[in-house]
């Protein structure tokens, strides 16, 4: 069993400024290489928690933070988020609130010149990195003059440059078209089957994590209310209902057959596939 | 929409011999410039000076956009024409020329009026060529390269890349008032509006330096750099080139006491009105264009 990367110990943490905790006594454990997603309400907390990881709370925030977080063995709180940012890469919600540069190379070179990485090396990493969320041939384009899902991407590229243990994204989809959502989430699930990227998610798309991830986490109110596979979280469609958050239409389909028409039995599937199928075979079923 | 149209004055790509200057020797070239307009009362070397740059101006290629830039001179220029003329800012006694009604032409302010145009037609044009030849983020890592701070070179390249922003979201934000009815045009409109420009603005940069911070800016070891600027032989040779015509020629200058050539060319009385009138009438059409388009809208 391998040391968890991040570990959360009883944090609560208040902003500076409010009365009320943004997260109350939070404690959950991520595996290195886990495909981890968050999902909640506006003001659940979910940003936050994703702040914590990269050290953003406390250290830039400020705040009051109690408990630990632990992530790659550092305490988070001791460390600037310069340091953190090695180990740890997090996208925001609005990509155009994180450009800086004149072009999108350089965007992508910014977090590279930090780093100390040699020119040479920059050369080759840049148009890699392109590539991978499919700017290749964008490089001399301003990061201003981009289209919202490009921008998006180049905020992951700049992000993945700098090859973090661990890539945390803030609804990073919020700017993009379906084909856009896609592509992305593609892209992370590529990079954590196959670099063993550890991957935080925080989403309103459930159909896509029910795909993806390896584990839900779901917030309230700064507090974890579910911490479980997919399949548990979202076969448990009437306590998310009551948590408004929406479940995958497989599962909300199959949760109505069950319980209002009595032809669903087992568990719920969350994904499309195995419900079409399902469904097809209680076609059958019924026709012969 | 094209972020780079938002900026008046802005970089034109291209690779010619001026653009593949080294910027920091541009900037020599500039510095002088301004050095030697003010040390120098002769107009004979500030026009060609002015003459100078605007020879550069094809061979860069930016003809057009620099005579759209230098268009800002109209007004300016014009007005300190025509004030010199009625007005000089030079010790009396000025020796009347002409008279125009009840305002006294003098002669004195026609040099002193054409030294200062000059002064600043040589500084801009050529100020206005190497903006408009050298990328940003070359002259920044050329900067870097002179141990100007980091994040002092940071704070500038931001503000350039700012500025478009900006002016698009007060575009946007002007439409949302107008569509709820507010006025859409002029000062009355744009000031309501600069209240949630500079909210959202702090916002940005909340963000941003989060994000900056969270790719390792402000980390202390050794930073690379990803624009590469070459510093060539030829380049040297263009900077001391620069050097040394600017410091012999204001040497002279400052020496004979800013070598105004006022005694030496005298102006017609014809000239003078002439060219009071020119600028006169030049500058009030500016004005009323002004005022006019303002009311229009």
């Amino acid at each position: 069993m391998p040391e968890p990367i991040i570990i959360f110990d009883d944090v609560t943490y208040t902003y500076p400024g409010t009365e009320e905790p943004a997260l109350h006594s939070i404690s959950f454990q991520i595996e290195p290489g886990e495909y981890v997603a968050i999902l909640g309400l506006n003001g659940a907390g979910k940003t936050t928690t994703g702040l914590c990881v990269n050290g953003v709370v406390p250290t830039m925030l400020g705040g009051e933070l109690t408990g630990k977080v632990t992530v790659g063995g550092l305490d988070v709180a001791d460390y600037p988020v310069r340091e953190m940012s090695k180990l740890v890469g997090m996208v925001f919600d609005n990509p155009e609130f994180q450009m800086s540069q004149m072009s999108a190379a350089e965007e992508v070179a910014l977090g590279l010149e930090n780093a100390g990485v040699p020119y040479e090396e920059m050369m080759r990493i840049i148009p890699e990195t392109l590539e991978l969320v499919g700017l290749a041939g964008f490089e001399e384009r301003s990061p201003l003059a981009l289209s919202g899902g490009q921008q998006q991407r180049l905020a992951i590229a700049a992000v993945l440059a700098m090859k973090p243990q661990i890539l945390i994204m803030d609804e990073p989809t919020s700017n993009l078209d379906p084909i856009g959502k896609q592509e992305v989430f593609d892209m992370a699930a590529k990079l954590n089957r196959e670099r063993g990227m550890t991957v935080i998610v925080i989403e309103h798309e459930v159909e896509v994590m029910a795909r993806y991830a390896d584990r839900v986490i779901v917030l309230e109110a700064g507090r974890i209310v579910m911490n479980g596979t997919p399949q548990e979280i979202f076969g448990r469609v009437d306590e998310l209902a009551a948590l408004k958050l929406r479940v995958p239409a497989a599962a909300e389909l199959a949760k109505v057959l069950g319980s209002e028409y009595g032809l669903w039995k087992g568990p719920a599937p969350i994904t499309t596939e195995p419900a079409v199928k399902a469904i097809n075979e209680l076609l059958g079923a019924n026709r012969g | 929409m094209s972020m780079q149209a938002a900026l008046p004055i802005a970089m034109i790509p291209g690779n010619s011999i001026i653009h593949r200057i080294n910027p920091l020797a541009k900037l020599v070239w500039v510095v002088g410039y301004v050095v030697l307009a003010f040390s120098t009362q002769n107009i004979i070397i500030l026009y060609s000076m002015a003459a100078f740059a605007l020879l550069l101006a094809p061979i860069a290629g930016v003809t057009r956009p620099l005579l759209k830039g230098a268009l800002i001179l109209v007004p300016v220029g014009s007005s300190l024409l025509a004030l010199q003329i009625i007005a000089p800012a030079v010790e009396r006694p000025w020796t009347i020329v002409d008279q125009l009604g009840p305002l006294s032409l003098y002669g004195d302010g026609v040099y002193y009026g054409f030294v200062l145009l000059g002064r600043i037609v040589a500084s801009l044009l050529l100020a206005l060529i190497m903006v408009m030849t050298t990328h940003p983020s070359d002259l920044f890592t050329s900067f870097a390269k002179l141990k100007v701070p980091y994040t002092l070179n940071f704070m500038l390249a931001m503000t350039l890349q700012l500025i478009p922003v900006f002016q698009r979201e007060v575009g946007i934000i002007m439409s949302a008032q107008k569509s709820r009815g507010m006025k859409g045009s002029g000062f009355s409109a744009v000031l309501p509006s600069f209240v949630p420009v500079f909210v959202g603005a702090i916002e940005r940069v909340q963000q941003l330096s989060i994000s900056l911070e969270s790719r390792g800016f402000g980390s202390n070891g050794i930073k690379t750099s990803y624009r590469q600027v070459k510093g060539r032989p030829s380049d040297w040779v263009i900077g001391i080139i620069g050097v040394l015509v600017v410091a012999y020629l204001s040497t002279i200058s400052i020496m004979r006491g800013t070598w105004s050539l006022a005694t030496e060319i005298t102006f017609s009385p014809l000239f003078v009105l002439v060219t009071f009138l020119v600028a006169a009438s030049l500058f009030a059409c500016v004005v009323l264009a002004a005022v006019l388009f303002s009311f229009k809208k």
